[in-house]
């Protein structure tokens, strides 16, 4: 193995790391192994036991089998502190401030230093805090200031501030960049070569593949809970590291149905619509399969609620033309969100399956549950969901099932035009093999899909053209021959053309804030 | 409906939503038949309280949908009182009972379409909407009746509500039996309709109703138009009972009505809920007060009792809820 | 035996209802019928101490005669569907008498009909009912106490001034008809006397009587006396009055009589209070239905009377006999 920094001495060690919730083994053997002063990449798809190995690794989860040592000590952490005490801190996905606190207590949070009757001692802490901001080479960051007055990316290095005030020695980064615009991502990636430079260990959790490629030294790729292989970055091919994470070679991942692309059916001029989205012009034809990149923030999710009519259009036109024209209801959305919009978890599969388009259960005024039933059995076995029965609680099914269901929500209402956002989250290997196949089916039977993703693999494998979506505006629609990995990133974080010297937009703080309210 | 097949398997299916309820039913009737063996089961009682159930039962009816669809209204007491007043008030400027309950009616009616308007469209959270119409058709009433009972010939509707032989329909009073029926048509209306099907979604989950088409504005002017309507029709029963327009009758009610719809199963959280179970809760409270009063159990362990009931159901909901997130 | 707890809780709430009769004295002339009498009775509410008198007057008529009774108020205070229900309940349980103080003059008739239909006779106690099938009615004459109330504060007041009259909730019978008492006296005997706030309802609760008598304090700075027909009211005003310093200093006539009233009168924050007879009416209530239902003629209206005490006569032994009942002989 390669070795970095001339240290030969490993800093962290796990070996045959086993973990098991009930049945499900999350966890069924895992090694990793990282050296100081390197950045590591823990690399697998959702689901592939990223986050539980590094909760064993933060003490947040005790492991049943295998063995853990830092810096050649055998290490077993009781639970985060004790983690902490150890010098193995946590960045999570999710920004975890306190928005009304100031930069210093939410740093202390939960180890504050006090005085009498309770009385916290910032003058004592202070010290500390600004130490850790000037490593990460931000003393412009005040501690007196409210997080709630911070931007996102700011927020991010009040983030690594708090994992390095007490001497961290693995910093764990888990998805750091999800809500980073590109400079701040550019910022935090210059924070995290200094660490490396002061010989921090840094695990580096990213299903951004480029982001590995540019910020990591070497990697290690899990899936179903097991290491599916590690490598050094560089030496190892891009297509080899994805194949690795879907345990099956591109052709299998991405099944090709032929298809043929037809009429126009959707035709948008200028559309511009609430928050994000400025501009979206493009035609969608019956029987393609039209991919939209961006980063999280571009306004993709908008364009889609948008031409749904969910959200209002505030400029520009669409228009449904062809046999979508004369449809009582021309498109279908499949949520991104699919716990908290797409399915109603306490009903049952049939209700939800059924909810977007009743008439067909309608005999006089009443619901036919028997037509329920059917419609509900004859679509589980042509997506072949796995279910007990049509009546069970959707909840209670696995996401990719679930995901089948929402699909076939919008199969049974019979939409020509499908709008996807992010049709694979969430979903095991197995099932998104499932879904794009699928995919290409409707595509043959001449249905239009509109499909957003923010995991480019999967726009490049299945979609015939795709048009990047960069601070709000749709760029030019592409064939996907002409396309490549590098080459959308490039376009979705810099834009082209005029777009690429667009002021700043504090989108993705946008967009962070609605979430975070929400 | 269709599938009324007789095997077992299916009555268990269309009993197991409200078994809840029903089991603590079975247990009040047991434990009080064990202590009034005379009395309590004799059909004249349960006329009794077959009667005392209608007020309740009828705004459950309506109280049913709301809370399925996610929300709540806290008015249906005064509403019950508005539209008792109203009826009473027709009456004694002589027109036809017909005409009083239809007045009534309307007035719940329309109570309910202003809760509905203002939380669809000005999108103000039920609790407050409804707290707000809680005071106003209160106020309203007091101010029609100026702040006095109206005394007014009840006419029929005073016959509806007698369990006197002459008014009776095999064995029980006409205000049972329109109960009875219009709990079976809603109860259909809720399972096996296309505005049943959008209420249970919309309480569900919101977002995920609008995304699939759900008019769902719309559809909650409705239900809380229902609700108003169910208010209106108790109010209507409450003026058949008391034979005056009393503005202050019905204080608290809302409280009743929401604890029988809790205690037949509905979650407050929206999404689930039957008319049946709720009838269930509202003759469970109305045994428990008769059975109460036929021992002489003073009216504080009553209170005390229905406090432990309700919580009891909402946590046996809490329960299930979790296990079957498991 | 295995008993479900739920029973045993109610078998031991069901024994704290229904003792004994007190010390000494036996449940009675057992031989003289073999069945014992069961009276249902029915106040307006349960938690006045107004009606803790009438349980007690009921509670020595128990003990003196051989028969049960049950003291079962309306589940939600002074909710007509409520005493409506328990009225209801008693008929289908079947007693032998049912004594009532309705909460409503109209709509209880229908149902004390019914009992009467059902062969159970019906004694009215306290406030009255628009129906005359009773077997008695056993009452203080309660436009009497209007105008004795009037009479003594127009004395006070030397036959001129302002005052103001806080009414109690809607539709209550017994107070609106000495309120009626009250102003018509006003009105007739003492014509210099302006009675500058009359209609206002005080509320059905001793707190909201509170909040009403505050703000029509604020209203009427400048009042010479007040009057108020029932002990809620009566109590809310002697709060408000200590509360804004003009106890004393207004002369106050009210009924009924509570510990802190007494207090009040006694401090000289009240000048009158009206009492009634509510241990008499009790026991009186209860009595005329024994008669009743042995067979033995009754009167068909029995007043209680009414009494005004002041600073003066209250610790009379005379006035006591009306206020100072022992509660925890009879209830206890």
């Amino acid at each position: 193995m390669a070795e970095v920094n001339g240290d030969t001495s490993l800093r962290l060690a796990m070996r045959g790391v086993r973990k098991a919730f009930g049945p499900v083994q999350a966890l069924g053997g895992v090694d990793l192994e990282v050296c100081p002063g390197e950045v590591h990449a823990l690399i697998g798809e959702n689901g592939a036991g990223k986050s539980t190995l590094m909760k064993v690794l933060s003490g947040a989860h005790q492991a049943d089998d295998g063995s853990m040592s830092l810096d050649g000590a055998i290490y077993s952490p009781s639970d985060p502190l004790d983690a902490r005490s150890h010098g193995v801190a946590m960045i999570y996905q999710e920004l975890t401030l306190a928005p009304h606190l100031s930069v210093l207590e939410n740093i202390w949070l939960g180890r504050e230093q006090c005085g009498l009757l309770g009385k916290m001692n910032r003058k004592a802490m202070r010290p500390a805090v600004e130490a850790a901001l000037d490593r990460l080479e931000h003393p412009d960051i005040r501690p007196e200031k409210l997080v709630s007055e911070l931007s996102t990316g700011a927020r991010q290095l009040v983030e690594v501030a708090r994992a390095l005030v007490g001497e961290a020695k693995v910093l764990v980064m888990d998805e750091p960049t999800s809500s980073l615009s590109r400079k701040d991502t550019e910022r935090l990636f210059a924070v995290v070569d200094r660490l490396r430079a002061d010989g921090v260990s840094v695990i580096y959790i990213s299903h951004f593949l480029e982001e590995v490629e540019e910020i990591a030294d070497r990697f290690t790729v899990l899936r179903d809970g097991e290491t599916a292989g590690s490598g050094v970055i560089g030496e190892v091919k891009l297509d080899r590291i994805i194949e690795m994470m879907v345990g099956r070679s591109l052709d299998e991942v991405f099944p090709q149905v032929p298809h043929e692309r037809g009429e126009v059916v959707l035709r948008a001029q200028g559309v511009r619509g609430p928050h994000l989205l400025r501009e979206a012009s493009f035609e969608l034809h019956a029987g393609e399969i039209f991919g939209v990149a961006g980063l999280v923030g571009a306004g993709r999710t908008e364009l889609l609620r948008v031409l749904q009519g969910l959200a209002p259009v505030q400029g520009g036109t669409f228009d449904f033309v062809g046999k979508a024209g004369g449809a009582k209801s021309a498109t279908g959305l499949l949520s991104e969100d699919r716990k908290e919009e797409g399915l109603a978890l306490n009903l049952s599969l049939g209700e939800n399956l059924t909810l977007g388009h009743l008439t067909p259960l309608l005999q006089g005024p009443w619901l036919s549950h028997v037509r329920r039933r059917a419609v509900t059995r004859q679509w589980v076995e042509e997506l072949t969901v796995r279910c007990a029965s049509p009546d069970q609680s959707i909840g209670d099914l696995s996401g990719g099932n679930q995901q089948k269901i929402a699909f076939a929500r919008l199969l049974h209402a019979g939409v020509p035009v499908l709008l996807l956002d992010e049709p694979t989250r969430g979903v095991d290997v197995g099932s998104k093999v499932e879904i794009y196949r699928l995919m290409g089916k409707l595509a043959a039977q001449s249905k239009a899909l509109f499909v957003v993703s923010s995991y480019l693999p999967e726009l490049l494998g299945v979609c015939d053209r795709i048009a990047v979506m960069h601070r709000g505006v749709l760029g030019p629609a592409r064939p996907v021959a002409e396309c490549t990995e590098h080459g959308l990133l490039e376009e979705a974080t810099r834009g082209v053309g005029e777009n690429a010297a667009a002021p700043v937009s504090h989108t993705a703080f946008q967009r962070f804030q609605k979430e975070y309210h929400a | 409906m269709n599938e009324l097949t007789a095997s077992r398997p299916a009555i268990w299916l269309m009993i197991r939503p409200i078994a809840g309820p029903l089991l603590g039913l079975l247990l009040v009737l047991a434990l009080f038949w064990f202590l009034e063996p005379d009395a309590f089961l004799s059909a004249r009682n349960l006329r009794t309280v077959s009667v005392q159930t209608v007020i309740v039962g009828l705004g459950a009816i309506g109280m049913t949908f709301v809370i399925a669809s996610g929300g709540i209204d806290l008015s249906i007491g005064s509403v019950i009182a508005l539209s008792s007043v109203v009826a009473a008030a027709v009456a004694k400027a002589g027109y036809d009972p017909m005409l009083c309950a239809m007045a009534g009616v309307v007035t719940g009616a329309t109570c309910g379409l202003i809760n509905g308007l203002v939380i669809a469209r000005l999108g103000v959270i039920p609790f407050i909407a409804t707290l707000g119409m809680m005071g106003v058709a209160r106020g309203v009433a007091k101010w029609l009746a100026s702040e006095q009972k109206i005394d007014a010939p009840a006419g029929w509707l005073e016959s509806i509500m007698s369990k006197a032989e002459e008014f009776r329909i095999l064995g029980l009073p006409q205000a049972v039996w329109l109960t009875v029926l219009l709990a079976v048509v809603f109860g259909l209306v809720l399972r096996h309709t296309v505005l049943g099907a959008h209420t249970l979604a919309i309480g569900s989950n919101e977002d995920t109703a609008r995304l699939c088409g759900v008019r769902v504005g719309r559809t909650k002017v409705w239900i809380y138009v229902l609700c108003g309507i169910f208010g209106g029709l108790a109010g209507v029963m409450t003026f058949g009972r008391l034979t005056v327009g009393d503005p202050t009758t019905a204080i608290g009610e809302e409280l009743d009505v929401i604890a029988a719809v809790v205690i037949g199963g509905a979650s407050l959280a929206g999404g689930e809920g039957r008319i049946a179970g709720s009838i269930l809760g509202a003759l469970l409270m109305a045994f428990l007060a008769n059975g109460c009063n036929l021992t002489g159990v003073p009216n504080y362990v009553q209170e005390i009792l229905i406090g432990v009931i309700i919580v009891a159901a909402v946590a046996v909901d809490r329960y299930r809820y979790h296990s079957m997130k498991m | 035996m295995n008993l479900h707890p739920l029973t045993l809780f109610f078998f031991l709430f069901s024994a704290t209802v229904l003792p004994g009769c007190g010390s000494g004295e036996d449940g009675g002339n057992s031989g003289a019928r073999s069945e014992k009498y069961e009276i249902a009775v029915i106040p307006k509410g349960t938690s006045h101490e107004f009606w803790k008198s009438v349980h007690s007057g009921a509670r020595k008529a128990e003990c003196e005669l051989p028969i049960s009774i049950t003291w079962m108020g309306p589940s939600k205070e002074d909710d007509r569907i409520a005493q409506i229900e328990v009225v209801d309940n008693f008929i289908s349980k079947g007693v032998d008498g049912i004594v009532i103080s309705p909460l409503d003059d109209t709509a209880l008739v229908p149902v004390l009909k019914e009992a009467k239909a059902e062969g159970i006779p019906v004694v009215i106690v306290d406030s009255g009912v628009n129906w005359d099938e009773y077997a008695s009615f056993v009452a203080t004459d309660n436009r009497q106490g209007g105008v004795v109330a009037a009479q003594h504060l127009g004395k006070l007041l030397d036959g001129k001034g302002k005052v103001i009259m806080m009414r109690y909730f809607e539709g209550s019978a017994s107070t609106s008809k000495r309120e009626v008492g009250f102003l018509e006296t006003i009105a007739e005997d003492f014509p210099e006397i302006e009675v500058v706030s009359g209609n206002q309802f005080g509320g059905a609760t001793s707190d909201e009587c509170y909040q009403t008598a505050e703000n029509l304090l604020i209203n009427h700075q400048d009042i010479d006396g007040i009057f108020c027909a029932c002990e809620p009211t009566t109590f809310g005003m002697l709060r408000a009055l200590q509360d804004s310093d003009l106890a004393g200093k207004v002369r106050f006539v009210g009924f009924d009589a509570t510990d802190k009233l007494l207090d009040g009168l006694r401090a000289g924050e009240i000048d009158g209070l009206v009492l009634q007879d509510p241990f008499g009416m009790g026991e009186l209530a209860v009595k005329r239905m024994v008669d009743h239902l042995d067979g033995k003629p009754v009167d068909k209206f029995v007043d209680t009377g009414v009494n005004v005490a002041t600073q003066e006569n209250v610790d009379t032994d005379e006035m006591r006999a009306l206020w100072s009942v022992d509660f925890d002989k009879w209830l206890k």
